[in-house]
């Protein structure tokens, strides 16, 4: 079964992404979650996900932050908190905190999302072993390597199907440094829509901004695979995620629709090019102006790759 | 008077068994070394299996370790063959793989029982619960991200008892380690599987877009001053007493890729101090000169990562290189004969007569003198060493002994 797990940055969005037949909503807040669109309180969780539960749906929720020793700790009655309130299941990065679940009997299902660490079958049946319900790939996987795993995974694996790729983690403050060393008094934050450029590419433009987890670069260009939705279902990669972090509001639920309207039509065997053409036409109207879009790994030789 | 027993390892980079065999003689309780397979610097000077054994040979007869890095984030099909890799280290006597990858872990412990384990700063461990995981799972040791504080090893020491490793010197990566890939999407070079182009250090635009296509630029005004994401060097020579007294096991030095030259200063600095603090820990003194002495190798600015506080805007290159005070490394002795003070020397880098050079030795000697008089291997006189390794003869007051190294001011 294709399952379509998106980002929510507002009880309205959830509730417009739920109507629109997504399945999972995976939401969480920055203290313990990487990139979320928005960071919610644990009202607003137990709120997102009595409204996913009323419509039969999922919640997910992002424990993935890479912890340190103080977070390890609160993280604890976190996770207890989730469990109270229902949560479905929750991705994990760092292993200290499936030490943390095991010490205190918390059986939330985990999938296991370290980021750019996760390239292999055997990795994530590594995880599978200690308990991982699934895991989510990294963005640097190309489709050749998608077809020698899929048939080797002992549990599903996620694969980005739109949205944007994060290419970098640092704990500093990188860009308030600069605005530090240049004595600008301009903000960091995700809302300020800040980009860089590479010296030798002066066309590119990584996302970049700061927030709790420290300072965080997108790829230049955001994924979509809608195109490729066929050939993942045939080599049975059917657990997709679509990331609103920079597509917002009402556009991201238009996308969600096609991505619906998409996974029907494989579930149906109605799949065809002309389907595809039509869907991969409107996505473009709402994917934001600035922002480009390509298949990044996924269509790479591997070869190519140093 | 109160002495401490249980010192820290030094741990050096060791490119070369070359390099190994001078970190060893010049301090180091240990030394990490690259495999043909699954490394992270496939540009670093990799050993093949008969190096290691001859490396492992040498390394016991000093006391010392060898350590092989396995550090890469396999693909599919990267870890073929790697149970016969590891059980083949294993048999030469290597004494621990440092692995970050989870598939290479399993394979190793399954395939080659008895090679103890240690979790590559790759996987980025930043709490003790995540070292009481690793520790279950069977690893001996686990090499913390460079991201964590003295007060957090500190608390990690008292929460679990597996072996701790801390970088304490080198370069530094400026993202959490592996989670880190601009080199892959800007280079297609993979910087988990040994590609890194450091696409960190380079210049970049910054901007933001009110409409699209339309670049506001943020950079700064003068043109040389764009936005990086490139970090200072990392020297924790100022607080041995912290790294001693916090219970950390082993102290690493970063750079496969750096000289003979590097691997032997920087070891050999590390070795006296903490000889010096562990001696006498109620008396102990910082000496500036360990730092002079460091400076000498050094190729940024030097500061203590996030031991202490998070790195400011000071702890970033931005702008035009700084100069930094740098000596080139020269010579290497091969003989002292005491009796006529002559020494064989093996060139490394021009030098000639009237150079002012300094020759430093494995028990932190030194000594400098003016070069008046030099002769080629067969006693003709000459004013300049111009070859690479050719051994000439030249007089040193001061009694030096092979392995002596000699290095002159830029």
């Amino acid at each position: 079964m294709i399952e379509l797990i998106t980002t929510a940055e507002s009880a309205s969005q959830a509730e417009s992404l739920l109507q629109a037949g997504i399945d999972i909503l995976y939401i969480g807040e920055d203290e313990f979650g990487l990139r979320l669109p928005t960071s919610f309180s644990r009202e607003q969780l137990k709120e997102l996900t009595c409204l996913a539960h009323e419509h039969g749906k999922q919640v997910r929720v992002a424990v993935n932050a890479i912890m340190h020793n103080d977070r390890i700790a609160t993280v604890v009655p976190y996770l207890q908190f989730l469990q109270d309130i229902g949560v479905d299941s929750i991705t994990v990065g760092d292993p200290g905190v499936l030490h943390v679940m095991k010490k205190n009997n918390i059986t939330l299902p985990f999938i296991y999302d370290a980021q750019t660490l996760v390239t292999s079958a055997n990795q994530i049946n590594f995880w599978a072993k200690r308990g991982a319900a699934g895991a989510v790939l990294a963005r640097e996987i190309t489709y050749p390597e998608l077809v020698e795993m899929a048939p080797q995974l002992i549990v599903p694996a996620e694969v980005l199907v739109y949205g944007a790729t994060c290419i970098h983690q640092s704990k500093r403050p990188l860009v308030e440094n600069y605005f530090n060393f240049v004595d600008s008094s301009e903000a960091s934050s995700k809302e300020r829509g800040l980009f860089i450029s590479e010296p030798k590419n002066k066309e590119t433009h990584y996302s970049i901004y700061e927030d709790r987890n420290g300072t965080h670069v997108f790829a230049t260009n955001d994924i979509n695979l809608l195109a490729e939705l066929n050939k993942l279902h045939d080599i049975g990669l059917k657990q997709w995620k679509l990331d609103g972090i920079f597509t917002r509001g009402e556009d991201f639920v238009s996308i969600a629709k096609l991505f619906v309207q998409a996974k029907l039509a494989l579930e149906s065997g109605n799949w065809s090019n002309s389907i595809e053409e039509k869907l991969s036409h409107q996505l473009i109207n709402f994917h934001p102006n600035e922002r480009g879009l390509d298949k990044g790994f996924y269509a790479k030789d591997p070869s190519e790759i140093q | 008077m109160r002495t401490i027993t249980q010192k820290p390892e030094v741990l050096a980079p060791a490119g070369t068994l070359e390099k190994l065999k001078i970190a060893i003689t010049y301090g180091a309780d240990a030394v990490y070394i690259g495999g043909n397979a699954y490394g992270l610097r496939n540009r670093a000077g990799n050993f093949t299996y008969d190096e290691m054994r001859e490396g492992v040979e040498f390394a016991n007869q000093h006391h010392a370790k060898v350590y092989v890095a396995a550090n890469m984030v396999t693909h599919e099909g990267d870890a073929e063959g790697a149970g016969d890799f590891f059980r083949t280290l294993r048999d030469i006597g290597i004494h621990a793989v440092i692995v970050s990858d989870p598939a290479l872990i399993e394979i190793c412990a399954m395939e080659a029982p008895g090679l103890p384990i240690h979790l590559s700063t790759q996987a980025s461990a930043t709490n003790y619960e995540t070292l009481n995981f690793w520790k279950d799972e069977g690893l001996e040791r686990v090499v913390l991200a460079r991201e964590v504080s003295m007060d957090e090893i500190k608390e990690m020491r008292q929460k679990t008892d597996v072996e701790i490793e801390a970088f304490i010197h080198g370069a530094m990566c400026i993202s959490y380690s592996g989670r880190c890939v601009l080199s892959n999407h800007m280079s297609n070079r993979d910087a988990n599987r040994g590609g890194c182009s450091q696409s960190c250090r380079w210049k970049y635009g910054l901007f933001d877009m009110d409409i699209p296509e339309e670049r506001n630029s943020l950079l700064g005004g003068d043109p040389e001053e764009a936005f990086s994401m490139s970090a200072v060097d990392m020297s924790m020579i100022r607080y041995i007493p912290d790294l001693v007294e916090n219970g950390i096991d082993s102290l690493k030095i970063e750079g496969r890729m750096k000289s003979i030259h590097y691997v032997s200063t920087v070891s050999s600095v590390y070795r006296q101090a903490i000889d010096a603090y562990c001696a006498d820990p109620d008396n102990y003194e910082f000496k500036q000169e360990w730092e002079d002495e460091l400076w000498k190798v050094a190729q940024r600015e030097l500061a203590s990562g996030f031991y202490y506080g998070m790195p400011t805007e000071n702890e970033q290159l931005f702008g035009k290189k700084r100069k930094i005070p740098a000596y080139t490394f020269i010579g290497q002795v091969l003989d002292y004969d005491a009796e006529t003070q002559m020494a064989t020397i093996q060139q490394r880098n021009n030098f000639g007569i009237g150079d002012e050079i300094e020759f430093y030795g494995p028990d932190y000697t030194h000594v400098n003198q003016t070069i008046d008089a030099l002769w080629d291997e067969d006693g003709n006189p000459i004013e300049r060493a111009p070859h690479a390794l050719m051994q000439v003869k030249m007089k040193v007051a001061y009694p030096v002994k092979p392995m002596d190294m000699m290095r002159k001011r830029k």
